[in-house]
């Protein structure tokens, strides 16, 4: 990346401001050059959405991608949906945005509402999830981009005043069941997710968001003061979209996870505790926990010895956090930039699946500068701000909860407990021996299908194609007849691991393809990797194919895998660019037995 | 320069994605060419946040070059004095 780009992207992370996004989105035509991915953003909208177009932009730059952004015309969303040879199929998105202001949608429901008949109100409702929902179904014709669009926010002052709230016949409530209905009949159609302006609208309060003069003058109605945060709420889609939610939390302590400075104050002396300023960080640790709880890994970077540290979660009564809640910490006297490294390392994830918080800016800058990767939460001064400034980012933000990520910060827990074993064991297969493995491989149904789409997104390391594929596509290959979808899941003394692998093949003819093959990195190393590709060539075999062919398309996070298909006996074929093309003759002998120390359990093959 | 005067050339420059030494009294919508309506929107808003001001309604539409944008600045209190 060029020094222009990284300090332009850093000016976003440090102001956050609307005209660092402005320096940074004019660099678009910089970053196209640069082998970021282009990402094509198609935007209808029925307002004047460009004053959004920069946050948006420098978001998309800030995730690695190179933004190419279409906007319909004025007032353009159903002309563009309905008509199949529109602007918007041309451009071929990878993301559709329908930016709809309610009261150019409505503007019975929004300013002419008394004067409506219970019937008409009614008519009006239905009419407008009608006409959306014909949107949608005319969108999935066409093109299985994910769709983003927002929801209506509630008027300012309603005409009946304090009258309008008694009743669910009017205004607010009108409204909020129009959202209602929105949302419950997108349900029948993949990958439509509803961009909540309302709450966030609420949050900035609705006279601080709505600019009424630029709203009447250029049909701009997002004030200054919201700008940012409205952009921000589109923009946290793309990210997680694009598999670049963060995976780890890396906290301080003094002045972070409690008030005061352990290693002077001692445990009786810190602030942490039901009266503020201790109430704050009680608040903060919450948080924290919270974020445990969604499945994030929890880590400690801190200047102290580490006996101190430690002794507040092992001893002091008010803090929520205890030692068990983190996977792994660096608690020592040297560079945070190296110390955030070795914990990257430690938990087998990339350096950009961290997010570092610290209240000292000195810290927070160095580590900017060493380590962009890293996203950094500068702390303000004031501790009871402390829990917002954690969560408004939407960093840790998916588009899934499974099960699976309630168990995910535990088994990072579970790992260290694998490491002890490892230590003890006479040798690498004595512990595999003593782990009591046992995978489940199986075609995926529908139970597993958020958690399969979440691991296309997510997994950067063992990844051979590196393919997102939303919740949407995932469904469409189960429903295929010249698909398979496998899912590999491993447990073993310890814990549970879950649904840690995927495997997608293609058949065309007498030909399986590899379309994407993932391990999720925390189960590695234990031969069951093997088991799957066996079972890919078994059932191939049985479908009558003779050649499986893999793919391996290098990223710059993938190497690891770069000579996997080798391991595998498949011999090479050709690469052109990042692309590695291999074969494997399907024979009797061509079929891999399962490493001794895993059993095997086959679901539904 | 005044710090606020290198501030304003730095919003123009980023805004109309022109040099910032390209940027003197006489700028105006006559002679920047991506000085159109929608860039007019955003300068207002760029100029509104960094200064931490708001124009009057009357004000956003007369601030069409450079030495208006400076007068109507000290107008809110913006010194582009020296020293």
């Amino acid at each position: 990346m060029t020094e222009d780009i990284l300090n332009a992207i850093n000016r976003v992370k440090v102001e956050q401001s609307y005209l660092a996004y402005v320096a940074l989105s004019n660099l678009t035509a910089d970053v196209q050059g640069l082998g970021f991915n282009s990402y094509r953003i198609a935007i209808l909208r029925n307002f004047t959405i460009e004053p959004l177009i920069p946050v948006i932009k420098g978001e998309a730059i800030r995730y690695g991608l190179a933004p190419d952004i279409y906007i319909s015309d004025f007032d353009a969303i159903a002309e563009s949906v309905m008509n199949e040879s529109s602007d918007l199929y041309k451009k071929n998105p990878d993301i559709i945005i329908i930016a709809q202001w309610g009261e150019g949608v409505s503007p019975a429901l929004s300013s002419r509402f008394i004067g409506l008949s219970k019937e008409e109100v009614d008519n009006e409702v239905s009419r407008i999830v009608s006409t959306t929902k014909s949107w949608f179904s005319e969108i999935r014709k066409k093109s299985n981009a994910p769709v983003l669009i927002n929801n209506f926010i509630s008027n300012g002052i309603a005409t009946l005043g304090i009258l309008d709230y008694q009743s669910d016949a009017y205004q607010k409530h009108t409204l909020s069941r129009l959202n209602k209905y929105l949302l419950e009949m997108s349900k029948d159609f993949s990958d439509i997710y509803w961009v909540d302006l309302c709450s966030l609208f609420s949050q900035i309060g609705y006279t601080n968001s709505v600019n009424e003069h630029t709203w009447q003058t250029a049909r701009a109605p997002i004030s200054k003061n919201a700008l940012l945060q409205t952009g921000l709420e589109f923009t946290k889609y793309i990210r997680a979209l694009n598999g670049k939610a963060r995976k780890c939390l890396v906290l301080d302590c003094d002045n972070t996870l409690w008030g005061g400075v352990i290693g002077e104050d001692g445990l009786d002396g810190i602030r942490l505790g039901n009266d503020y300023p201790g109430s704050a960080f009680i608040n903060f640790q919450q948080e924290c926990l919270n974020l445990y709880n969604r499945g994030i890994i929890l880590a400690l970077c801190s200047k102290n010895n580490e006996t101190d540290a430690l002794e507040v979660f092992r001893k002091h009564e008010y803090s929520i956090l205890k030692e068990h809640h983190f996977s792994t910490w660096q608690i020592n006297w040297d560079d945070k930039a190296k110390n955030l490294c070795r914990i990257a390392e430690d938990l087998n994830i990339g350096i950009d699946s961290l997010v570092f918080v610290d209240d000292n800016s000195f810290e927070c800058q160095w580590v900017l500068k060493q380590l962009p990767q890293v996203e950094v939460i500068n702390l303000s001064k004031e501790p009871f701000n402390y829990r917002n400034e954690l969560m408004s980012f939407g960093f840790f933000d998916t588009l899934t909860f499974s099960g699976e990520d309630k168990k995910r910060s535990q088994m990072y827990v579970s790992d260290n407990q694998r490491k002890v074993l490892l230590k003890s064991a006479s040798s690498y297969e004595d512990y595999l021996n003593e782990l009591f493995l046992e995978a489940e491989i199986g075609r995926a149904n529908k139970d597993n299908l958020s958690r399969i789409s979440q691991l296309t997104q997510k997994t950067n390391q063992f990844n051979l194609t590196t393919r997102r594929y939303t919740e949407g596509d995932i469904d469409r290959f189960l429903n295929s007849n010249d698909m398979d979808v496998y899912y590999l899941k491993l447990k073993d003394r310890i814990s549970d691991l879950g649904l840690i692998g995927v495997a997608i093949v293609k058949y065309k003819n007498s030909l399986a393809y590899i379309d994407s093959f993932m391990m999720s990195c925390r189960a590695l190393g234990r031969g069951a990797e093997d088991v799957l590709m066996s079972i890919i060539i078994q059932r191939a075999r049985k479908l009558g194919c003779n050649n499986l062919i893999g793919t391996y398309i290098e990223t710059n996070k993938n190497i690891q895998v770069s000579n996997f298909f080798d391991k595998q006996k498949f011999i090479f074929i050709e690469k052109i660019d990042n692309v590695t093309t291999w074969n494997l003759k399907i024979e009797l002998n061509s079929i891999k037995k399962y490493p001794k120390w895993i059993i095997v359990k086959e679901n539904n093959l | 320069m005044n710090s606020n005067e290198k501030k304003l050339k730095k919003i123009f420059s980023d805004i109309f994605k022109i040099e910032e030494n390209t940027v003197d009294e006489n700028s105006s919508v006559d002679n920047i060419e991506s000085w159109d309506s929608l860039n007019h929107l955003n300068l207002i808003l760029a100029l509104e946040l960094e200064f931490g001001i708001s124009f009057s309604e009357e004000q956003t539409v007369e601030i069409l070059n450079y030495s208006l944008v400076k007068l109507v600045l000290q107008e809110h209190g913006v010194s582009f004095e020296n020293g």
